[in-house]
């Protein structure tokens, strides 16, 4: 029972809007280091909201995490995709099925609606941090968002990992963090996609010569 | 020490297998790890038997009827199949589809998969059966793109992007599941074990509970195939090899559906059965629906297993969702045959595929005079998962029927009826499809006889389990069934 442990909610709330505009960022862009530029900000801030919340509550487990994120979500991921790109030498930058100023609008919405989704459940809670399940979720909506609309491989990738993290915000902000054991897994499965992912891209490139993921389409009825 | 041998196993021999390089030793190992496998699993169910549920490390694996069932189709299953690659790796390798060094990554992926699979069902923490479920698509992505050609790196590219987007949403069920529980339990580090979560589940916030359920439901059913989520997996099955698809098939969508289970156990408890049993209900009729236009028109013999998969997944959670104890001892039943009676027809397809070079059932003529073996245990495994009787489907589909209609409430009774006029149209798909192939006059450049006696003796492995539950279900399997529908309804 840790619901007695105040935590300055103030400064993690400007983090997480921090985090929120970072993802925005990523949607608004053109260039695709932008997006994982954008990428290693929002887990670089991730980070120091998880470490500010292991400090306030005491939770040594989270400090290990929060150890994790910096190394594998700030540095080895972002790193790796740079690579990815670099090797693969995408010359074409950003393209999606949207505009940009379109898909800024419906991130928008998608805010909106998430704020408007998690109402009924957040009224029920005494935790500290009640702006931060709303976007944790808004987060995880727009890396949706951006899977669906976008047709490079590698920005696909880039919106799996924003859902991944704001679902990681989500478990650190209503529950303080899962289990160190299972957070330990997931950080494992995350970067063992990630990197089977980047595989796939070099691979796709390999064989048609793109990697736009809208020439996949010869497997159908 | 039970149950972490079991998981020892297959690590082992995947280790084994990534260091030896010539095919014609490790092929050996590969047979031999799972079939130990086999045998160990034998024995570790004789104790749970016994004992009704066995607890380890703190209670960090579980075992107990329910997982036992899906741990025994994944060593049955996994001994087919790694038993069936020899003979298709061997005449894969002879017709040079791939370099050789790349089969013992085949080896490794094959026995990690195997792994993977039952670390989802022996673990008692539901964040670590989340992890395996997951590792279960990674270690699988690449066997699904194994020949490297375009369609099939198409395949896993879909296979890992919607699987893991479905699992993550899983993720989020998880992390909802684990704050409605806090209150009660508090955070220990056993917080997430379903066994304590279970005990007190009535307690758990309802509203974030409900929420929950919905996410698993659709994070989990992504991945065990459930329509509208079932997007990657007639892609994927057809583009596997053939051991492979029938894994992913008999045992894969096991695993998943084994997930959502231990979920609906702890919903029905907080929420009533109600709710999560509708949900199943729906997705269950949904999965069965969609298949049906697809196998009626399909060319593509693997395609049109993979789409039957769907509808036999569909109809598994269709039998949970009416939730009586019989319909529940029948979908669980119809687990275990639909695991043996799929992956028989994926053998078979691979037969046809090593023999024929195409997966178009138009140009395939003449099963029965060119392949006589493959013949008749194609015409016999057709039977058996379209439901004739006298074959296993056709017991565990009667069971679930029979005990939906005897419930009598009127939802109940609509599902149901609609569920055999889509039975009967799916039964004529495929006999409209695979006939054809099998008895019409060969074309002359074949040349007669089986592939390889390897593939041969998979097969009869699990004809024998075919042949045995469509005349007589075991004591033994009869209890640990009726176990199980006790566990489901938590009585």
């Amino acid at each position: 029972m840790k619901q007695h442990i105040i935590v300055n909610s103030q400064t993690i709330d400007v983090l997480a809007v921090m985090m929120l505009m970072a993802t925005v960022l990523h949607i608004s862009t053109s260039r695709l280091t932008t997006c994982v530029w954008a990428y290693a900000i929002r887990s670089f801030i991730l980070a120091c909201a998880s470490g500010l919340i292991a400090y306030y509550s005491g939770i040594y487990h989270i400090f290990i995490t929060t150890g994790i994120t910096l190394v594998i979500k700030v540095v080895i991921i972002p790193g790796f995709l740079f690579y990815i790109i670099k090797k693969v030498g995408i010359k074409k930058e950003v393209e999606s099925y949207l505009s940009f100023t379109l898909s800024l609008l419906c991130s928008c919405g998608v805010i909106l609606i998430a704020y408007y989704a998690t109402e009924p459940i957040i009224r029920f809670e005494s935790t500290f941090m009640r702006h931060c399940l709303p976007v944790s979720i808004a987060i995880t909506l727009v890396g949706f968002f951006t899977m669906i609309t976008r047709k490079k491989a590698i920005t696909q990738i880039l919106g799996l990992l924003a859902m991944e993290d704001g679902l990681f915000f989500a478990a650190l902000s209503t529950s303080y963090g899962m289990p160190l054991i299972v957070e330990l897994g997931v950080f494992f499965d995350i970067l063992v996609s990630v990197i089977i992912m980047g595989i796939y891209v070099y691979r796709i490139k390999e064989t048609f010569e793109t990697t736009d993921t809208g020439f996949l389409r010869e497997l159908r009825e | 020490m039970l149950i972490s041998i079991l998981l020892v196993i297959p690590l082992i021999t995947a280790i084994a297998c990534v260091f030896i390089k010539k095919h014609n030793i490790s092929k050996y190992i590969s047979v031999a790890g799972s079939f130990t496998l086999l045998l160990y699993n034998i024995y570790l169910s004789y104790n749970i038997y016994l004992n009704h549920s066995l607890k380890e490390l703190n209670g960090f694996f579980y075992v107990d009827a329910l997982s036992l069932l899906t741990a025994q189709i994944v060593s049955v299953v996994g001994f087919a199949a790694a038993l069936y690659s020899i003979g298709y790796m061997d005449a894969e390798l002879h017709e040079a589809e791939f370099p050789e060094k790349r089969l013992r990554w085949y080896y490794f992926l094959f026995h990690i998969f195997i792994f993977t699979m039952l670390a989802v069902c022996v673990t008692n923490n539901l964040g670590i059966m989340w992890v395996a479920i997951e590792a279960t698509t990674l270690s699988t992505t690449f066997l699904v793109g194994f020949y490297n050609k375009k369609p099939h790196q198409e395949a896993a590219w879909k296979y890992i992007i919607i699987c893991t987007v479905g699992i993550t949403l899983a993720l989020f069920g998880v992390i909802l599941t684990y704050h409605s529980s806090k209150d009660v339990i508090g955070e220990i580090g056993h917080a997430l074990n379903w066994t304590d979560l279970l005990a007190v589940a009535d307690r758990f916030e309802p509203h974030t509970m409900k929420l929950a359920f919905l996410f698993i439901i659709i994070g989990y059913g992504t991945k065990a195939g459930l329509a509208p989520m079932h997007t990657w997996l007639p892609d994927a099955h057809s583009q596997a090899p053939s051991p492979i698809s029938a894994l992913f098939s008999g045992v894969l969508l096991n695993c998943s559906l084994y997930g959502i289970i231990r979920f609906h156990i702890i919903s029905s408890k907080c929420l009533g059965p109600n709710y999560s049993c509708t949900l199943l209900m729906a997705f269950g009729l949904i999965s069965v629906i969609v298949s049906i236009p697809f196998i009626l028109v399909q060319r593509d013999y693997k395609r049109l297993f993979a789409f039957s998969s769907i509808e036999h997944i569909g109809f598994i959670a269709l039998g949970l969702g009416f939730g009586g104890m019989y319909s529940i001892y029948g979908a669980e039943l119809h687990t275990f045959n639909h695991a043996v009676a799929k992956s028989l027809l994926f053998f078979c397809g691979g037969n046809l595929f090593l023999k024929y070079k195409t997966r178009e059932m138009e140009s395939i003529k003449g099963i029965i005079r060119t392949m006589p073996v493959t013949g008749v245990i194609l015409i016999i495994a057709v039977f058996a998962i379209t439901g004739i009787p006298p074959f296993n489907i056709f017991v565990s589909e009667f069971i679930v029927l029979a005990d939906a209609f005897s419930s009598g409430s009127a939802f109940v009774l609509i599902f149901t009826s609609l569920l055999i006029v889509f039975l009967v149209l799916i039964f004529i798909g495929y006999i409209n499809n695979i006939f054809k192939m099998i008895f019409s006059e060969p074309t002359d450049n074949i040349v007669r006889g089986e592939v390889n006696k390897f593939t041969i003796a998979a097969m009869c492995f699990l004809l024998v389990f075919v042949l045995i539950i469509s005349f007589y279900v075991p004591p033994i399997m009869r209890e640990i069934l009726s176990q199980i529908s006790d566990i489901i309804r938590n009585t």
